[in-house]
């Protein structure tokens, strides 16, 4: 029973597996995600469209174009905004919502939860055209609702804010859900100390819930700051970059040099920009979140 | 045990009698290829003959690739040419129309692409190096084929049209009677239009609109590309770089604004798509192109509608009334087997000499005939979009497989103008120098030099 058993945890055949799982992730990561990224960084710096079989060495002028391009910066201001904006609604939303429904209070808890997450797992491209047809001017239902007379994804005041809406609509579900997780997993004797200190509600909240929460909201605000970055399929849909260049993110300007224009050398120039972006953001959000735990 | 060996035996004969039955159907095949029956010959210039064996009349296959929609179509030129060639095996793969242009030229890279494919002249630079030239003479497509001559790559010819379009002024009939206009009042001059615009427009009591008179709302970028030329100003330079900040564009661009500024005639939160909201009832007129007429008819078949040709600045006959863009005829794949290439060489060969198959493919898709012999056809001019080009079909210009970046660019102007309010000579300048930035990478040349009328344009 004995040798089984040590058989089991160190012997030939557990090692086996272990290395088949490290070598079997090590290829995935290798083809899917290194590869794929050393390939775009050598992309960047040559004339490429795979679809003609063409791949000529240019030197730095896709980098020198990206720099000088009004289009990407004002591409990489949107997104700034548009993540900001996408993420802070998210986390505040999710967590109100979750901190509702977390109260005794609230009633049918499973059914808000259903009707809360449900937007999550609509198909994107679907739910976006029926968006498109909420924010019709002629046939909407949100001019209707709101009595006003707004074309939002032709008027350059609103149309940002109309794939706002979409895009917090669609994503707020999944924060209630994770905070949700979260709050039930809170120590309760925290809680009762608070109480036995005379903390109201509001205070428990304030100094109990929310520092024993951090790791969550670093969690969500780390992976919505890297989708929101990466978002262009409401775009696409909805305003095509438009009115103008008004709604342009950097990557929807990535897929349209891409798989539009065919400049398969320039997006790669591009999406290295926004992929040290990403890390960069992501590296001083876990800079933020680790020093404030310190204190 | 008697059983068994009895079903045995069953099963040795049946298959027997199987693999007997198949290799018949082969010998027949065979016979049929080598042309138990007689046919005519079919085409006047390029011709064909069925009764010439395809592959020595042995069996061969071959994958045919389109884009999803038209496989009626397909299906009928199969069927049609199988009938001549049973040896020949088709096989018809249909892809939907974003994946097709990039799942085919990666196809086309490697040995078992396609041998023959559905092409698009806008793919043109993606797809013409893997292209074999067809194995006409250039002179017999030229002779019947209208705007062939834009399609000649170093005296070969890869694809050319069967079919063009272009913009057209699609108008409702029901509501341009209850404006009292007849058909003595349809416009041929810009300002005739504006005129009939206006009485087309009903607003309520409050001054909102009801009806639009014309509407351009949801993109207007392939017609305004082609205005230019009824001012004799060519789109492209000599070295093939885009000319948009001249005073022909700015005259198009002001008077399209006005139209909704000064004459009222629509307004830009008066629906997002002028084709729908036309199809809808809420619009009079807006500017489409040939294969709206399909769509109207198959998503709005109440909507009763008929065309007529764009309207000119002045009586005078223009520079050109607009530019056209073609359906392409077949591609075929240089990187096939040699005997796969000689069967796209037939199929093609087919397809342009029979006048049954060019007139199905047209009337399917509302296009006009680049066929000569189809161009007086009383069927295919019944069709509105197509009967508005049978007067000047020679006063329209093809500039050339334009690169994506030019409508792209010239969108983003567009809305700035409309929508964003920016200055027209600086829009007018930006995407002029975003285009020409974009085509520096491009292989692009202008046909514009190989237009019958290319020597009345203005000269700079």
């Amino acid at each position: 029973m004995h040798a089984r058993k040590k058989k089991y945890r160190g012997g030939h055949n557990g090692g086996a597996l272990k290395n088949i799982v490290v070598c079997s992730l090590v290829i995935f990561f290798s083809a899917f995600v290194v590869i794929p990224i050393i390939v775009v960084f050598i992309g960047s710096f040559h004339q490429w469209n795979p679809l003609k079989g063409e791949f000529s060495f240019l030197g730095l002028d896709n980098w020198k174009k990206v720099f000088g391009s009004d289009l990407f910066w004002l591409s990489m201001g949107n997104t700034v905004i548009f993540a900001a904006i996408a993420t802070s609604f998210r986390v505040v939303l999710g967590l109100a919502l979750s901190s509702a429904l977390y109260s005794k209070l609230i009633k049918y808890k499973s059914l808000y939860r259903i009707l809360y997450y449900l937007p999550t797992i609509t198909p994107l491209v679907a739910v976006t055209f029926v968006w498109k047809f909420i924010f019709d001017p002629q046939i909407g239902l949100l001019d209707k609702l709101l009595q006003t007379n707004i074309n939002w994804l032709f008027d350059s005041k609103y149309a940002m804010i109309a794939i706002l809406i979409l895009t917090i609509w669609k994503d707020f579900g999944y924060a209630v859900i994770i905070f949700l997780g979260g709050l039930y997993s809170l120590p309760r004797d925290c809680y009762e100390a608070a109480e036995v200190d005379g903390a109201n509600s509001m205070q428990r909240f304030r100094w109990v819930t929310l520092p024993l929460l951090k790791p969550t909201v670093l969690f969500i605000v780390i992976t919505s700051l890297i989708s929101y970055f990466q978002t262009y399929i409401p775009v696409m849909v909805l305003t095509q970059g438009g009115p103008g260049t008004a709604t342009y993110l950097s990557s929807y300007l990535i897929f349209d040099e891409a798989f539009t224009k065919y400049n398969f050398g320039y997006a790669s120039a591009l999406s290295f920009v926004l992929f040290v972006f990403i890390a960069i953001m992501t590296g001083i959000s876990f800079k933020v979140s680790g020093s404030t735990q310190t204190e | 045990m008697k059983k068994k060996v009895v079903s045995l035996v069953l099963i040795a004969s049946l298959s027997m009698g199987l693999v007997a039955c198949g290799n018949n159907e082969k010998k027949d095949a065979v016979k049929n290829a080598g042309n138990s029956e007689e046919y005519d010959v079919i085409g006047d210039t390029v011709t064909y003959d069925p009764n010439k064996p395809v592959n020595g009349g042995k069996d061969i296959d071959t994958e045919f690739w389109y884009w999803t929609g038209a496989s009626n179509l397909f299906e009928s030129l199969v069927d049609q040419y199988t009938k001549y060639h049973p040896n020949v095996n088709i096989e018809l793969v249909e892809n939907p129309y974003d994946d097709y242009w990039t799942k085919l030229p990666l196809a086309l890279q490697g040995t078992d692409g396609p041998a023959i494919f559905n092409m698009h002249n806008s793919q043109h630079d993606n797809l013409i190096d893997y292209m074999a030239p067809y194995d006409i003479p250039v002179d017999d497509i030229e002779a019947e084929f209208t705007g062939a001559s834009g399609h000649v790559i170093d005296d070969k010819i890869y694809y050319t049209d069967y079919g063009l379009m272009t913009a057209t002024v699609y108008y409702n009939t029901d509501m341009w009677k209850k404006a009292g206009l007849t058909k003595e009042d349809i416009p041929t001059t810009w300002d005739e239009f504006r005129k009939v615009a206006k009485k087309l427009t009903i607003r309520d009591g409050d001054g909102n609109l009801v009806q639009a008179g014309f509407s351009y709302n949801g993109g207007i970028q392939g017609d305004v590309l082609g205005m230019q030329y009824q001012y004799g100003q060519n789109l492209f330079t000599e070295d093939n770089q885009i000319t948009l900040n001249n005073d022909a564009m700015k005259e198009v661009v002001n008077r399209l604004k006005e139209m909704y500024t000064v004459d009222g005639v629509c307004d830009y939160n008066f629906g997002n798509n002028s084709g729908d909201n036309f199809g809808q009832g809420t619009v009079a007129m807006f500017l489409g192109w040939g294969f709206m007429t399909n769509l109207l008819e198959e998503n709005f078949p109440d909507t009763k509608f008929d065309c007529f040709e764009i309207p000119v600045p002045s009586d005078k006959t223009p520079y050109a009334y607009h530019r056209y863009n073609g359906e392409s005829t077949f591609g075929i794949n240089k990187n096939a087997s040699k005997e796969q290439q000689a069967v796209a060489q037939d199929i093609v060969r087919f397809f342009l000499a029979s006048d049954s198959i060019q007139k199905e493919f047209c009337l399917a898709n509302s296009v006009f005939p680049a066929k000569t012999s189809l161009q007086t056809d009383s069927d295919l001019l019944a069709i509105p979009s197509i009967a508005v080009l049978a007067d000047h079909i020679e006063r329209y210009i093809w500039p050339g497989t334009m690169p994506s970046t030019v409508e792209d660019n010239v969108k983003i102007m567009l809305e700035d103008i409309f929508y964003n309010d920016k200055d027209i000579t600086k829009a007018l300048t930006d995407a002029e120098n975003n285009i020409n930035e974009d085509l520096k990478n491009s292989n692009f040349e202008s046909q514009e030099s190989k237009y019958k009328y290319a020597d009345e344009t203005i000269k700079d």
